[in-house]
């Protein structure tokens, strides 16, 4: 089963200019529990799809709004010579193709 | 009496319910009528309004320009300076014009004092700088109490100096400050976002944790809500807890749309960390009044063992010119990162003969790589392309003589197969090359360790 079929939604954003924070909110128990469980959700595998060393990528569970959320350092310091995306909004783009 | 005063007699009363009125999310950018008037109408004891953040990236921070367009920043002042006078409460703004350094302070309040004039108000007017004396900052960083955040290198006294502007995230305590003095209408250099919600519950003596934690919610407007939005919302404080509606009857502030807020831009969902503390919401309980009204409980107030300042500050890189054009050529779409390469090649030897290069010249490929840094191409390729060439230089002359070479380069390159002899690109108008303006990094992104806030966030008092 793909993420998007189990997500209400999946948004991207900067948190501070050196972070992404990526987060995935469901809209039942069920769906957070099956997501959280997959190991497509792993840190190492977030890692790997986000080209991301590994031990980098911290996964987040927070259960009040039923959302996971997904942390990692940015390629490029926000607005820095070279960056694609100053707020970091669109950088849930491999997210939308995850399979779980 | 000041309005400030007045609530300060009302203090018992409000300690049980003090009504907040989040305006703006970022001032400037126009408010929806009806649901302020919608605010207005609940009589709020007092509003608040966020005016930047440092999202916008180092721009407006380096220029000290405006990210908010000057005739939209002055509707938007106008409405609530006219709001809060005919109620006669206190009005607070923060992070004044984008960035909240000088300038962009200096810029508001010109327009606070038009509007002001023109609108026949009085009141008395607190500006709280947000600029940090570098010699303070550069002493801190030789007595190793600035530490980077996020991975930043660790902070260099040159750094300190080079930066074109540099500021300090004011707290609550400087909010506070303005009141004790009886300001009507506050206007902040760099703050975070929680003291303008936040100084009027704590100057009350309400539960900072509650009070910490609604401030956090409310600067960002009705985003908390579904479908989230820039409409004002209004926040009930009742000691322990609050309630949150939206000022437009169409978003819900729903249990889920709040506690899914926390997330929003924050790398720790858990906690908020304040220059006078730390916000738990580890333990925040989100209980549905209706289905548009939503009671949030449990936050928990920190204070910290000394106070800390995050500092921003950003610098010059060089001058931006751009190239903007397209391409609907399979042979060129598909060589695409070749040919770049190539151009880029004859461009340098044109440009700068013998001599190094002087400038950067980088490429976004929009169908390709524009947005995200894919690792590999498309499986497919697109149909078209959009090219965004950009050149950093010491000066806008150079950026532009790059970019002009490279536009005319890359339109007659030849590469193997090339069918379209007459050129490869589409200009969408002319010129296709832009000076785009100076470029600027952020150079400081530290948390500084201090004795006492009060002496860096100097509270100017005057008569309007």
């Amino acid at each position: 089963m793909k993420l998007v079929e189990l997500a209400r939604t999946v948004r991207s954003k900067n948190a501070g200019p050196l972070k992404l924070s990526l987060d995935l909110l469901f809209d039942d128990e069920a769906a957070y529990h099956r997501a959280l469980q997959s190991p497509a959700l792993e840190p190492a595998a977030m890692a790997r799809l986000y080209g991301r060393p590994e031990g980098t990528v911290e996964i987040l569970p927070y259960p009040a709004a039923l959302a996971v959320k997904i942390v990692m350092d940015r390629l490029v310091v926000s607005g820095d010579i070279g960056d694609r995306d100053v707020y970091g909004a669109q950088q849930h783009a491999p997210l939308l193709d995850l399979e779980l | 009496m000041s309005a400030v005063g007045k609530l300060l007699d009302r203090r018992a009363q409000l300690r049980r319910s003090l009504k907040a009125l989040g305006a703006s999310g970022q001032l400037g950018y126009g408010i929806p009528e009806k649901s302020l008037a919608a605010g207005l109408g609940r009589e709020p004891d007092y509003i608040g309004a966020d005016m930047g953040s440092i999202d916008p990236g180092p721009y407006y921070l380096g220029s000290g320009e405006l990210a908010t367009a000057p005739a939209t920043t002055r509707a938007d002042l106008t409405r609530l300076l006219r709001a809060a006078r005919k109620l006669d409460v206190p009005l607070l703004i923060g992070t004044a014009g984008s960035a909240g350094a000088s300038p962009h302070l200096e810029k508001t309040l010109a327009m606070v004092r038009d509007v002001a004039r023109e609108e026949g108000l009085r009141f008395r007017l607190a500006w709280i700088r947000a600029d940090m004396p570098r010699e303070i900052v550069k002493q801190a960083v030789r007595s190793r109490r600035v530490t980077p955040i996020d991975g930043m290198a660790p902070l260099r006294e040159a750094e300190v100096d080079a930066a074109d502007h540099l500021v300090g995230q004011m707290g609550t305590e400087a909010f506070c400050r303005a009141l004790r003095a009886e300001a009507d209408v506050v206007i902040a250099g760099r703050a975070c976002d929680t003291g303008i919600f936040a100084a009027v519950p704590a100057l009350l003596g309400c539960p900072i944790g509650p009070a910490t934690h609604m401030a956090k919610i409310v600067e960002c407007a009705s985003l908390c809500c579904v479908p989230g939005g820039r409409d004002p919302i209004l926040a009930t404080l009742e000691g322990d807890s609050f309630v949150l509606e939206s000022m437009n009857p169409e978003r819900r502030a729903t249990p889920m749309s709040v506690a899914a807020h926390s997330l929003y831009e924050q790398s720790d969902p858990d906690r908020v960390a304040e220059p006078e503390g730390v916000l738990l919401v580890r333990n925040a309980r989100y209980e549905a009044i209706d289905e548009r009204r939503t009671r949030v409980s449990g936050a928990e107030w920190l204070p910290g063992a000394a106070p800390t300042i995050k500092l921003e500050g950003s610098i010059r890189v060089g001058e931006r010119a751009v190239l903007l054009c397209g391409s609907c050529d399979q042979r060129v779409i598909a060589r695409i990162s070749d040919i770049l390469a190539e151009v880029s090649e004859v461009v340098r030897g044109l440009v700068c003969r013998d001599e190094p290069e002087d400038y950067r010249l980088i490429f976004r490929v929009y169908g390709i790589n524009g947005v995200y840094a894919w690792p590999t191409p498309p499986d497919t390729l697109p149909r078209e392309i959009f090219i965004l060439g950009e050149c950093i230089a010491r000066t806008a002359e150079r950026a532009s003589a790059v970019v002009r070479t490279t536009k005319q380069y890359l339109l007659h390159h030849g590469f193997p197969g090339r069918l379209s002899t007459a050129g490869n690109i589409a200009f969408p108008f002319t010129p296709p090359e832009l000076s785009a303006g100076t470029a600027y990094r952020f150079n400081v992104y530290h948390i500084m360790q201090v004795d006492e806030l009060a002496p860096l966030f100097p509270v100017e008092i005057e008569e309007l």
